[in-house]
C-alpha cells in the first residue's frame, strides 16, 4: 500500500500498534446484509454494507458509523438476535 | 443450538401466534371483508416494531423532520485520508473507498440522479484507492461537476480532474508533490523503478483529464525550494486553473449552475425518455 499524501506518516498512522481488533459479526438489517460492530447493549455500529444491491449504498441510515438498533437485525440465518 | 430450538416447533412462523378460534357459542357468519384485502388471504403480520421517526427526533433532537424532497443532484463528499487496504487508525477522518464505490454504481443507474457534485477537502491517501475512486466518476455517464474546497491534496488532484468539469474555491489549496515510500524499503533500482510506475499511473490519469501537459505536472511535482524540507507545489485557487489543472475559480452556487446547465444539455443530447 502506496499513501500518498503530504500529511507526516508518523500522524497518520499513530496508534496503529495500539489499534485491537474489534469483533464484528454480519446481521441483516430490515434484510440489508451489514457488518456491525457491538458498541452498548442493544445497539451496534455499520462497519460496512455487505449487499449487492448497489441502491443499499444510497440509504444514509446504512453508511458506515450508522448506529443500528438491533431489535431491526436478524441474523445471517434469518433468527431474531 | 438454535437449529434444535427452531426444530422442536415445526417451522417457525407457528410459533409466536396462535391460530385465531371463533368464540365460542356464536353463530357462523361469514367474516368480515377487509376493503384493503378482498382475496382474504391472510394478512401479513407486523413482526417488527419500527420508532415513529418524527416523535424520536422531536423527543431527542429537538427538531422536526423536514419534509423529504430528493434533489436530482447527489452530493458525494471526498474529506480527510482516502483509506486504502489498511484501516488507519482513529484520529484520521478517512473516506472509506469500499462505500464509495458501490455509491457510484448506484448513483449511474438511479434514474432520479441526474448529476452527481463532488465536494474534495482531502489531504490524499491511498493512491489505489484514490485511482479507483477517480475512474469511478470519470466513467460515469451522467454529468459530473467537482469542487476542491478548502484542500485537494496529492491523490485528491486525479479526482478533482475527473469530473467533466471542475471547480476551486478562492482559497482552496492543491499540493503536488512525488509519491513517498513508506512500508518496506529496499535500496535496490527496482524500488525506484515500482514508484516510478505508481508515479507514472497518477499523472497519466491527470494528464488525460486535464488541460495540463505531462512536462508541466511532473515540473510542479519536482519543483524545489516551494514546499520547506521537500519536493514539490502548492498551488493555490487561480494558480491551478492557470495551470490546466482545474477548468474555474468558483464557488459552490457556480458549481450546482454549472451541473444543472449540464443535466440539461445531457437531456437534449439523450433525449428526455417517454412516460
Amino acid at each position: 500500500m502506496i499513501l500518498y499524501t503530504p500529511m507526516q506518516l508518523e500522524l497518520v498512522f499513530d496508534g496503529l500498534e495500539e489499534m485491537q481488533h474489534v469483533p464484528v459479526r454480519e446481521v441483516k438489517v430490515r434484510g440489508v446484509p451489514v457488518l456491525v460492530q457491538d458498541t452498548g447493549p442493544g445497539e451496534g455500529k455499520v462497519v460496512r454494507l455487505l449487499s449487492t444491491d448497489p441502491r443499499d449504498y444510497l440509504r444514509s441510515d446504512l453508511c458506515p458509523g450508522a448506529v443500528v438498533k438491533l431489535y431491526q437485525c436478524t441474523s445471517k440465518e434469518g433468527y431474531y438476535t | 443450538m438454535f437449529d434444535d430450538y427452531y426444530s422442536i416447533w415445526g417451522h417457525e412462523g407457528e410459533f409466536p401466534h396462535t391460530p385465531p378460534q371463533a368464540p365460542p357459542g356464536e353463530p357462523d357468519k361469514a367474516p368480515q371483508q377487509d376493503p384493503r384485502n378482498p382475496g382474504n388471504s391472510p394478512v401479513p403480520q407486523r413482526v417488527q416494531g419500527r420508532p415513529k421517526e418524527s416523535m424520536e427526533s422531536i423527543k431527542e433532537l429537538g427538531t422536526s423532520p423536514v419534509p423529504e424532497v430528493k434533489s436530482n443532484i447527489h452530493c458525494l463528499t471526498i474529506v480527510g485520508q482516502i483509506e486504502g487496504h489498511l484501516v488507519l487508525p482513529p484520529q484520521n477522518k478517512t473516506t472509506k473507498y469500499e462505500h464509495v464505490i458501490p455509491q457510484l454504481v448506484a448513483l449511474e443507474q438511479s434514474p432520479e440522479v441526474e448529476g452527481v457534485l463532488v465536494v474534495l477537502n482531502t489531504v490524499g491517501g491511498d493512491v489505489e484507492a484514490g485511482l479507483a475512486i477517480a475512474e469511478m466518476i470519470a466513467s460515469l455517464s451522467k454529468p459530473t461537476v467537482s469542487i476542491v474546497l478548502g484542500g485537494g491534496h496529492s491523490i485528491g488532484v486525479p479526482i478533482a480532474v475527473a469530473a467533466r468539469y471542475s471547480f476551486i474555491a478562492e482559497t482552496a489549496s492543491m499540493t503536488i508533490h512525488p509519491i513517498r515510500l513508506n512500508g518496506l524499503v529496499i535500496g535496490v533500482p527496482q524500488t525506484y523503478e515500482y514508484l516510478d510506475k505508481m508515479q507514472d499511473r497518477v499523472v497519466r490519469f491527470v494528464t488525460q483529464h486535464s488541460r495540463i501537459s505531462e512536462a508541466a505536472f511532473r515540473d510542479l511535482m519536482f519543483r524545489t525550494g516551494e514546499l520547506a524540507r521537500d519536493i514539490g507545489t502548492v498551488l493555490i485557487g487561480r494558480e491551478a486553473v492557470e495551470k490546466g489543472l482545474i477548468d474555474e475559480v468558483g464557488g459552490v452556487g457556480q458549481a450546482v449552475n454549472k451541473l444543472k446547465s449540464m443535466i440539461e444539455e445531457y437531456k437534449l443530447r439523450n433525449g428526455v425518455p417517454v412516460q
